[in-house]
């Protein structure tokens, strides 16, 4: 878990620098909006050692690191001038906001809508479930959330374009991050609750006379959803990478508008900051569904 | 008076565009009290008139014919009145004890789950089955429910299926293939299981097996199956002792203690069945008619017997 942190911060740290354009100069210029063109030969290098951007970049990403672990500070930003630590305080619980909403309706949506197309297997509702989440699993998250502004918005006036705040602010991004999730986890509970109802265990449910509720509440649930929730994982995964397109879309203020903000800035220390946050809470939902699996299924636990 | 009776009995499940004739026409009917068995090589249709019989088949299977259980004709009850039968009335031992249990839920709740539904309260049947389980060999009971059923034995899962199907005192028990996949010591466990379940609660057996040691040993009457069909209906000691239809006696040649003479030949594609006879490709006393026209069920010396030349044998 600490490697995969430590080799996520070094690709990031070295893919930042091989992007064209020097560090200190967009800075420079993002600083001073309006009046790029004055930036002058030493102000460049003003900046560039202040921050010792002239260093080579392994010593730069050791320097880091090495503040990183001994004393906890991850930087700080070139263009807020503030602690990265701070600036990522103030836009994580939005993220957190978002991505939580839309795992929470991806999770109740989809498991529950899946595992009716199941019971319904080959119906006209399961039929038209099935289509309706291709169309959910195949369009980009971008295309979605523009549709979704385009007719709530703009046509029917029932939620706003952007902002943060409200509940109804949250609606459309919550929506447009979940659908392909719902749609995903819909997909695997729907095969697997199949795939379960087919075995012979369920068969010997029914033949003790259990009605059809309690085989598939008790019997067949949590059997099914030992793939879902290894699914699930993979989505919250997608979903933070969504966030970030998504949060710049609805203009929400969380780490993912941050990112995409710092990343066009060169502001490297922000940029780090994000995709460490990013990973962590990717690498602690694994976790968690690694331990909701042990403790769902036994052979796991007993071995 | 007979508790079970089956009339023409055929189930045939889509394949493509063709159809898979499991069972076609079984007629038979099980007495009150005693252990029928139904024999045949694998494929030949056992397990489906078992399922058939709870209506447990999958929602693709045709089913026509009429199941009388007590009089009342199975195919035409409602699901709710399904349920009551089902567990209650009539119980299933399923063939694959290991794949019965859910590997997810301890045993306890997988036992205690029989008494549901049925207005009786779970502890006083927790008793009941414990007691049951002590008898069916099963040691330390209390310790046995708090395990999940990976952590069992074969023969203990047997045991625990076994228990299950047995401790609402159902009427009628439909055991599948209960000594399959065993090793030789769990087998005769289960020979002696069976032998006590029959002696200590004189219920309706029906019992599906191609093992013939236990046919014979805890069985009265046989149904030997070919190809979905029954070809010989009859007093066990007289099925596996004197068997009169041919594949019966290959059957019974092909026991390790009678010279382990394996019948050659496969049984018939069951999506396109032969003409005449459904054993003739590997008959030996197949004649010209066996080959143009199917032999009837006849009565035969008090047995039943599916052959043109019965009397010649
Ligand atoms: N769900 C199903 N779909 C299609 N065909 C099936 C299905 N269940 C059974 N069959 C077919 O029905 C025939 C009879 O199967 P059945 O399970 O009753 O055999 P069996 O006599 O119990 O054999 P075994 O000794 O292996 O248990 C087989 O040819 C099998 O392929
Ligand atoms: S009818 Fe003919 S082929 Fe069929 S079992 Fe009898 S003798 Fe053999
Ligand atoms: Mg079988």
């Amino acid at each position: 878990m600490i490697l995969t942190l430590f080799a996520v911060c070094a690709l990031t740290f070295f893919l930042m620098n091989v992007i064209p354009g020097g560090t200190a100069e967009l800075v420079l210029k993002h600083t001073l909006v309006g009046l790029e063109d004055s930036v002058s030969k030493e102000q460049v290098n003003q900046i560039s050692s202040r921050y010792n951007l002239d260093d080579p970049l392994y010593i730069q990403f050791f320097r880091w690191i090495k503040e990183a672990i001994v004393t906890g500070d991850i930087g700080t930003s070139y263009v807020f001038k503030k602690p990265v630590l701070y600036l990522l305080a103030l836009r994580l619980p939005a993220t957190i906001q978002l991505a939580g909403v839309s795992m929470v309706i991806a999770i109740l949506a989809g498991v529950s809508m899946g595992i009716y197309s199941a019971l319904k297997e080959n119906r006209i509702s399961d039929h038209i479930l099935r289509i309706v989440t291709l169309f959910g699993v195949s369009m980009p998250g971008f295309w979605v959330a523009l549709l979704l502004i385009l007719i709530f918005s703009l046509k029917l006036k029932l939620a706003p374009v952007a902002g943060y705040g409200s509940l109804e602010n949250l609606f459309l991004p919550a929506a447009a991050l979940s659908l392909h999730s719902v749609a995903a986890v819909m997909r695997v509970t729907r095969i697997s609750m199949l795939e379960t109802l087919g075995q012979e265990y369920i068969r010997f449910a029914k033949a003790k006379g259990l009605p059809l509720w309690k085989i598939v509440s008790r019997h067949a649930l949590k059997n099914a959803m030992l793939p879902v929730i290894t699914v699930i994982g993979f989505q919250m995964g997608s979903l933070l990478g969504g966030a970030v397109v998504i949060e710049k879309i609805f203009a929400w203020p969380g780490i993912g508008s941050l990112l995409v903000d710092s990343i066009s800035a060169r502001d490297l220390p922000v940029v780090q900051g994000c995709v460490l946050a990013i990973v962590t809470m990717f690498l602690f939902v694994h976790f968690l569904v690694d331990m909701l699996y042990t403790h769902l299924d036994p052979r796991i636990r007993y071995g | 008076m007979s508790l079970l009776e089956i009339r023409d009995l055929s189930v045939e499940f889509p394949a493509g565009e063709n159809t898979v004739k499991a069972v076609s026409h079984v007629f038979f009917n099980v007495r009150e009290g005693e252990t029928f068995g139904i024999i045949g090589e694998s494929g030949s249709g056992k397990s489906v008139i078992g399922l058939a019989l709870l209506r447990l088949l999958p929602a693709n299977a045709n089913i026509s014919g009429a199941v009388l259980f007590h009089g009342q004709d199975l195919f035409s009850l409602r699901p709710s009145e399904l349920r009551k039968i089902r567990g209650k009335c009539i119980s299933l031992m399923p063939q694959n004890p290991a794949g019965a249990l859910n590997p997810v839920l301890k045993n306890r709740l997988q036992i205690e789950e029989v008494f549901e539904e049925r207005g009786i309260d779970k502890k006083e049947g927790m008793k009941k089955s414990l007691r049951l389980m002590k008898k069916l060999l099963l040691k330390d009971p209390e310790k046995l429910c708090d395990l999940y059923p990976h952590q069992l034995s074969g023969g203990m899962r047997q045991r625990l299926v076994a228990c299950m199907s047995l401790s609402f005192e159902p009427e009628l028990l439909i055991a599948d293939e209960p000594t399959k996949g065993l090793d030789p010591e769990a087998k005769e466990g289960a020979v002696e299981l069976f032998t006590k379940i029959k002696k200590e609660y004189g219920k309706t057996m029906l019992l599906i097996t191609h093992d013939l040691d236990l046919a014979l040993e805890v069985c009265d009457r046989i149904a030997v199956m070919y190809a979905g069909e029954i070809v010989e209906l009859d007093k066990a000691s007289k099925v596996l002792g004197t068997p009169l239809h041919p594949y019966t006696k290959g059957l019974v040649r092909a026991q390790p203690r009678n010279g382990l003479v394996p019948l050659s030949g496969q049984s018939p594609s069951r999506i396109s069945l032969p003409e005449g006879c459904l054993f003739h490709e590997r008959c030996r006393y197949s004649g010209i008619e066996c080959f143009r026209k199917h032999p009837e069920m006849k009565n035969h010396k008090g047995g039943w017997i599916r052959c043109h030349f019965q009397s010649l044998q």
